[in-house]
């Protein structure tokens, strides 16, 4: 073939260019570190270094909502623990009082140690979080979540919060709670189930007391009407034979058939009754609409309890079973809640470790997809310098051959 | 027979022809670096009389190796165009600043964030500011699309210049050379003919074209487009390319023109760009398959994104205790009218509220095929893609909806979550045509609604709480908000239950007046309840319950449920779910969640928008939604598949280009060696000639002598 002058300068510059081309190029590649420099490198895999880095991002922000959970749960825990010992310190000094401390002057002492707890408790229960939020409201955290009125009827400790709870995202299919409310935590604790004596007709009662409360509260529980209020009153009858008959007023049908002696225990459902009449007399006894308090407001029974001067023994007695009732009451939601958060608690680290180890999943995918291998591109730079060296020296000494030269 | 007094004349003959073979190759030698110039040779004819005749002087040329590079040309040319262009937006999607992507993940991790502590405001204006941002970052790039367009409008310009002034000058030196080679038989015009190839090379640069010689045998050459269209005329006229553009003035469409002188009406012609090639070609394939789609592309993500967080942000309650409001302000856009249509004929468009997810990319053709006292009552929606194409369904027919409908004051709905408004007050005429494209800027255009951290909706308008009486273990489970239209008699069909005033409606203010919106709920039995309003008034018994799930959707079934509020799309707007079991007297209460400050419901909800499917991938509803991450994701890809391959392309056109440059080169080009050899050779020819002469003198003064 016939090589023009322009040819030969034309090739050596095109080669020298092409070379120095792939120079820059890997070049790139081991200054950035990465294979990818620009989408058109690696369409695909540019797509999916845009999707791995999107897992990666929100992995991060996963374990940060981990993080903030996992302390905002442990806060509730200590809280919980707190109001737990509190709570307990307040049992045991129930049961004192009920052992023997008869005077007036001991039952103040307790009394006094029994405000302190309830004071306690009452803080604990409106805690509130590095924010100032109160955490128990619920959703309403920016008002108090519980208001003590002592001159209130009824209760004195109300609830001003909601049952919102809010939940946090931790990974894309798992939400966990991180708050619980006041009200399923403190507020929605039945106190103890009791009964009022509503009539008689004939009879004399002596005692009427629960003597075994669990009895009597599935039997509450089984019995209790909250829609028609005469299916709660039940009437014993005397009847010839020395038996009574337990009838239901409101449905008129018969309940039970007790043997009856008079002015001696008749046990009916964990109900003891102690009275007197004739046949035909009638005693009626209605079960108490159930009532919600929270531990604050039964110390706080317990306390007005301790501190009355004038407070009759059997009223007495009743309080310490109304206080120690709620107490464990109390308890055992508040177990159960715990129990919960533990569990949550649980969860969330185990997501996190799952979380820990997607994150490392996925930047090694990325890495893959992205990242540069050292040696194969340095090995290809040495190639391409190779490449280039040689076109830069052999350019001058085939360009300097001219015929001109010669003649 | 050759007398020898013809030595003088042969001798002489030599002497010239040498002489014409230095400059010859003194020429070649000159010319050694000049573009485009063909080597040339003169050859010589020996004389029957003696001596050597006349040379011609050609150029050395392969019209076949000519006609090669001219295509290799062609195509170097629209790949390089293309690539360059490409390459521009592949760096800038490559820029991770510029990274979409990133931005929606900054946006929602700081949303989650917020919603972890929902009453704190730094949180929240992490959140609008991390919005901002990612709109900078969508602006940016929109904005950097939109000037590249503008660049390539000027581009396009300046190659229609170059392209007709190609032309013209083309047909000037057919002209010229027709003349140039009348006056000289021996000699070609090389000058002019190497003139008129590279002016046909660089046209070629620019466009695919065809170069025939003339059929008239006298020189001059035609020149066409590829695709037929005339450019060069056998006559030495022309035509010449000018620039439209139909309905989008920005958008340009190539015209070929013809340039006649004198009576004759000038026609112009539509040309296919597709078709075009070269450097021209390139830009407009760069514009139709790249530029265009990745702009609509961004745009409809901008707007799904924008509407689903708008969307979600007013279905909650924000920290001022109100109904949310958008995020967002999404562009409300002018319409353009086609040719033929009365310019200054209004037509507005913005994106249905709420529709982002059924949104595409599609622009529309809006024609009117009904007149009611001169506004619009129905018109025809034609889908088409960016570059002005028909956009076709899965079965290849362009999509087309006949008959909408439309309404004379207010937005019309059109499928494809998009909304139009005739803004004229009257003028409209049957046959009006206009051209909406709801994408192409939107990325450039959103702005913020709102920039108050306290206008983030995080907590749902709606709080159900159990009574505190409550003896059964029925539990919520769920709350749903799915409307929060606020309206006032005569309800529009839209309408929710909220007053927009902290309030849902009472017995007066609900539609029919007769019960308020159900407020709670009270179990007479485990399997029924009633809904009752905030005033007590049942509204309806449900009975026969077998599950506790949309409590209120189960209510909305029964016979009892208020007509005023089945005639609404979606009232009340909110539902709830139980779990459990419950007992006759079980309340369960409804309420406007009033403080409801640390609810982070509604803001959870809008986190999980980031896995959520809203970007439409085509104008087929039926086909599967993509995640946004997952609709930038393929941008991304789609971008850079276009420039790979146009790497590829232009790799592949670069070496064929090479090649027959190389074989044009082989041919045509100087060697200097050879002219080298040449010089010595043609300087020993011409001094031999010259010594045939003093030969002849000598011979002349031998035969004197002897006569003297």
């Amino acid at each position: 073939m016939r090589i023009s002058t322009n040819q030969i300068f034309d090739l050596n510059i095109r080669s020298v260019i092409e070379n120095q081309r792939g120079l820059t190029d890997t070049q790139q590649q081991l200054a950035s570190g990465k294979k990818i420099n620009k989408p058109s490198d690696d369409p695909v895999g540019a797509a999916q270094v845009v999707r791995l880095t999107e897992q990666l991002d929100k992995l991060t922000q996963y374990q940060r909502n981990n993080d903030l959970l996992t302390s905002s749960l442990e806060q509730q825990e200590a809280i919980l623990r707190g109001i737990n010992n509190s709570v307990n310190r307040a049992r045991v000094l129930v049961i004192q009082s009920g052992a023997g401390y008869t005077t007036n002057a001991d039952r103040n002492a307790i009394g006094a140690e029994i405000e302190q707890i309830r004071n306690e408790v009452l803080d604990l229960m409106n805690s509130q979080n590095a924010q100032g939020e109160y955490i128990f409201a619920g959703y309403q955290s920016q008002s108090q979540a519980f208001e003590f009125n002592p001159a209130a009827t009824g209760n004195k400790i109300t609830f001003q919060g909601d049952d919102g709870t809010n939940t946090v995202q931790l990974s894309d299919s798992v939400t966990v709670q991180s708050s619980s409310s006041g009200q399923t935590l403190f507020e929605d604790v039945f106190a103890r189930f009791n009964f009022t004596v509503s009539g008689t007709a004939g009879v004399t009662v002596d005692t009427a007391s629960i003597t075994q409360q669990g009895s009597f509260d599935n039997f509450h529980t089984d019995n209790f009407d909250p829609t028609v209020p005469a299916n709660n009153q039940f009437r014993f009858t005397v009847q010839a034979g020395n038996q009574v008959q337990v009838t239901n007023v409101g449905t008129g049908a018969v309940v039970d058939t007790l043997a009856f002696q008079p002015n001696q225990a008749l046990n009916f459902n964990g109900i003891e009754l102690v009275f007197d009449g004739a046949v035909g007399a009638t005693l009626d006894i209605t079960l108490d609409s159930p009532q919600k308090k929270n531990f604050a407001e039964t110390l706080n029974d317990m306390f007005l309890a301790l501190t009355s001067d004038d407070v009759a023994d059997t009223d007495f007695r009743e309080a310490i079973n109304d206080a120690l009732v709620g107490i464990d009451n109390g308890l055992a939601t508040m177990g159960l809640e715990n129990s919960s958060l533990g569990g949550r608690l649980n969860v969330a680290q185990s997501i996190k470790e799952t979380n820990l180890d997607l994150e490392i999943a996925n930047k090694s995918a990325r890495s893959a997809i992205e990242d540069v291998d050292y040696a194969e591109a340095s090995a290809e730079f040495a190639k391409q310098e190779t490449a280039l060296n040689a076109a830069l020296a052999t350019f001058p000494r085939v360009t300097s051959l001219s015929l001109f030269d010669f003649i | 027979m050759i007398r020898n007094t013809d030595l003088f004349n042969i001798a002489t003959s030599g002497l010239n022809a040498s002489n014409k073979l230095l400059n010859t190759t003194s020429n070649n030698i000159a010319n050694v670096n000049t573009e485009g110039y063909v080597r040339e040779r003169t050859e010589f004819k020996s004389q029957l009389v003696g001596g050597v005749g006349v040379g011609t002087t050609e150029r050395v040329i392969n019209t076949f190796a000519q006609n090669q590079l001219r295509r290799d040309t062609t195509q170097f040319g629209e790949f390089q165009a293309y690539k360059q262009k490409t390459d521009a937006l592949d760096n800038v999607l490559a820029n991770e600043a510029n990274s979409i992507s990133g931005g929606l993940s900054e946006f929602f991790a700081a949303v989650q964030t917020a919603a972890d502590d929902p009453t704190n405001l730094a949180s929240r204006d992490l959140v609008l500011s991390d919005a901002e941002a990612l709109l900078r970052r969508m602006q940016s790039l929109s904005d950097f699309m939109l000037d590249k367009e503008t660049e390539l409008n000027l581009e396009f310009d300046s190659q229609v210049n170059r392209a007709n002034s190609l032309i013209r000058s083309i047909g000037e030196l057919n002209e010229s050379i027709i003349v140039a080679q009348g006056n000289s038989r021996n000699d070609e015009p090389g000058a002019l003919l190497n003139e008129r190839d590279a002016a046909i090379n660089e046209l070629a640069g620019i466009m695919s074209i065809e170069v025939r010689q003339s059929p008239n045998q006298n020189g001059s050459k035609v020149v066409n487009l590829t695709s037929g269209e005339s450019l060069v005329l056998e006559d030495g006229s022309f035509n010449v390319f000018q620039l439209g553009g139909d309905a989008d003035p920005t958008f340009k469409q190539l015209q070929l023109s013809t340039d006649f002188s004198g009576a004759k009406q000038d026609t112009v012609l539509n040309i296919f760009e597709d078709q075009l090639g070269g450097s021209l070609g390139g830009l407009f394939r760069y514009r139709d398959e790249v530029l265009n789609p990745a702009q609509r592309d961004l745009g409809q993500l901008a707007l799904a994104f924008t509407d689903a967080v708008n969307s979600q942000n007013q279905l909650g309650m924000d920290l001022d205790e109100q109904l949310g409001t958008n995020i967002f302000e999404t562009p409300t856009i002018q319409g353009l009218t086609y040719t033929g249509t009365t310019p200054t004929l209004g037509i507005s468009g913005q994106i249905t509220q709420g529709a982002g997810a059924t949104l595409t990319d599609a622009d529309y053709k809006i024609t009117v095929t009904n007149v009611a006292a001169g506004v619009p009552s129905e018109v025809t929606v034609e889908l088409l893609n960016g570059d002005g194409t028909p956009k076709n369904d899965e079965t290849g027919n362009p999509i087309i909806y006949t008959g909408i409908a439309v309404s004379a004051t207010d937005f019309t709905e059109l499928p494809g979550g998009y909304e139009i408004d005739f803004t004229s007050a009257a003028g409209y005429a049957i046959g009006n045509e206009f051209l909406l494209q709801p994408t192409r800027r939107a990325a450039s255009d959103i702005t913020m609604a709102t920039n108050r951290a306290e206008d983030l909706a995080f907590a749902l308008p709606i709080r159900v709480e159990a009574n505190l009486g409550n003896l059964g273990g029925a539990s919520l489970i769920a709350t749903q908000v799915t409307n929060t239209t606020v309206d006032t008699a005569p309800f529009g069909a839209d309408s929710s239950a909220f007053d927009g005033a902290g309030n849902i409606h009472n017995a007066a203010a609900a539609p029919g007046g007769a019960v308020g919106a159900p407020a709670s709920i009270l179990f007479t039995a485990a399997d029924s309840f009633q809904v009752l309003d905030s005033a007590g008034t049942v509204i309806t018994t449900v009975t026969g319950v077998t599950d506790y799930d949309d409590m209120l959707e189960q209510a909305s079934a029964t016979a009892g449920w208020p007509a005023a509020f089945g005639a609404l799309t979606d009232y009340p707007g909110y539902d709830f779910s139980l779990d459990g079991e419950a007992r006759a007297g079980d309340v369960f209460t409804i309420s406007y969640n009033t403080d409801g400050f640390n609810d982070n419901r509604n803001a959870l909800a809008m986190g999980e928008l980031q896995q959520a499917n809203t970007v439409q991938l085509s104008s087929n509803s039926n086909s599967d939604p993509r995640s946004f991450h997952e609709a930038y994701a393929s941008v991304v890809s789609r971008v850079g598949e276009d420039a790979s391959s146009a790497t590829i392309s232009l790799q592949a056109a670069e070496a064929m280009l090479a090649d027959s440059t190389e074989w044009n080169q082989s041919v045509s080009g100087v060697s200097l060696d050879e002219e080298a050899a040449n010089l010595v050779r043609f300087q020993q020819s011409y001094a031999a000639a010259a010594r045939i002469l003093s030969t002849a003198q000598s011979i002349f003064d031998t035969i004197l002598s002897v006569a003297r």
